[in-house]
């Protein structure tokens, strides 16, 4: 799902995109892993991803980073970006970035997705929900489990687009909004959320 | 006359919309697309019914999302409970991480 908003916002021309991913290309992840190919296979796949970026659009700048950020690394991250997209597998993760933007005072937003399934959240820190006040515990973890490359490019693309509306000031962000678009059934919801009392992340704000 | 209406009144029902969605289609297709309520039900007494016959297996996980009609109320472990009104629509999302 990061590669499809990475390769949306690289074409979009949004000037600097860093991305964050650990670990070597693996078979099972070719099919959404759209900045990759079989020719990355069993090779680190951060330096790999951040040329293909680089290829695409030479007036924007590309840094790849081959880890996952601690929390220290992802506050020293949000503190140079103006916005950020949050895609890893886990919610300890998504909670991680989630922190180290409403620290930073910029825009979140979460892109998940489960089998032909995917979800989008728009945090505008301080006036809108963040992830922890849907979620002040991380829910289990899920070793395995269904993904449709389809629904990630959709709802990778949807994120992007959300960074871009905000970057740009066009149109009207999904702030403080959950939008679920259901595969399945090819039903769209969209939630109004609410801010939680007492979030440790964000109430301060 | 007085007595007829009363009890029309006390027999009138609400049909809720139910929509599951995010993680585990499968336990998407174990529950209605709408239930029948007595009217000045609650969300509590629709989750009830909802998932009174489900298997331990089967059972939401706490951390779903619960909104009513397009407005966020918190996870099934912890949401403020609210009156429902015929044709809510109760919204139920499975935490999603898939990335």
């Amino acid at each position: 799902m990061g590669g499809p908003a990475s390769l949306m916002l690289t074409m979009g021309g949004v000037g600097h995109v860093i991305i964050a991913h650990g670990g070597d290309m693996i078979s099972p992840d070719l099919n959404r892993q759209v900045l990759g190919s079989e020719s990355v296979l069993g090779k680190p796949r951060a330096g790999d991803f951040g040329e293909y970026l680089r290829s695409m659009n030479q007036f924007v700048e590309v840094e790849a980073i081959g880890h996952e950020p601690n929390d220290a690394e992802a506050a020293e991250l949000a503190a140079r970006c103006d916005i950020i997209l949050s895609c890893p597998p886990t919610f300890e993760e998504r909670l991680r970035l989630n922190l180290a933007a409403v620290q930073a005072g910029i825009p979140f937003i979460d892109a998940a997705q489960w089998g032909m399934t995917g979800t989008l959240i728009v945090v505008k820190p301080g006036q809108t929900a963040c992830l922890e006040c849907l979620y002040p515990e991380p829910p289990p973890f899920e070793e395995l489990f269904p993904v449709v490359g389809a629904i990630s490019a959709a709802t990778g693309s949807l994120a992007a687009l959300e960074a871009i509306k905000i970057l740009s000031g066009t149109g009207e962000p999904m702030w403080g909004k959950m939008l679920t678009y259901d595969g399945y059934r090819g039903n769209v919801t969209i939630v109004q959320l609410q801010r939680r009392d007492g979030c440790a992340c964000c109430s301060s704000l | 006359m007085r007595v007829l209406l009363i009890a029309l009144k006390s027999a009138s029902a609400m049909k809720i919309q139910i929509s599951y969605t995010g993680r585990s289609y499968q336990t998407s297709t174990l529950l209605p697309a709408e239930i029948t309520l007595d009217e000045n039900s609650s969300v509590a007494d629709a989750l009830r019914m909802l998932t009174k016959d489900l298997s331990d297996e089967q059972q939401l996980p706490a951390s779903c999302l619960v909104a009513v009609s397009g407005e966020h109320i918190g996870t099934l472990s912890s949401y403020t409970n609210r009156p429902l009104r015929d044709r809510d629509e109760l919204i139920l999302i499975a935490p999603v991480a898939g990335g």
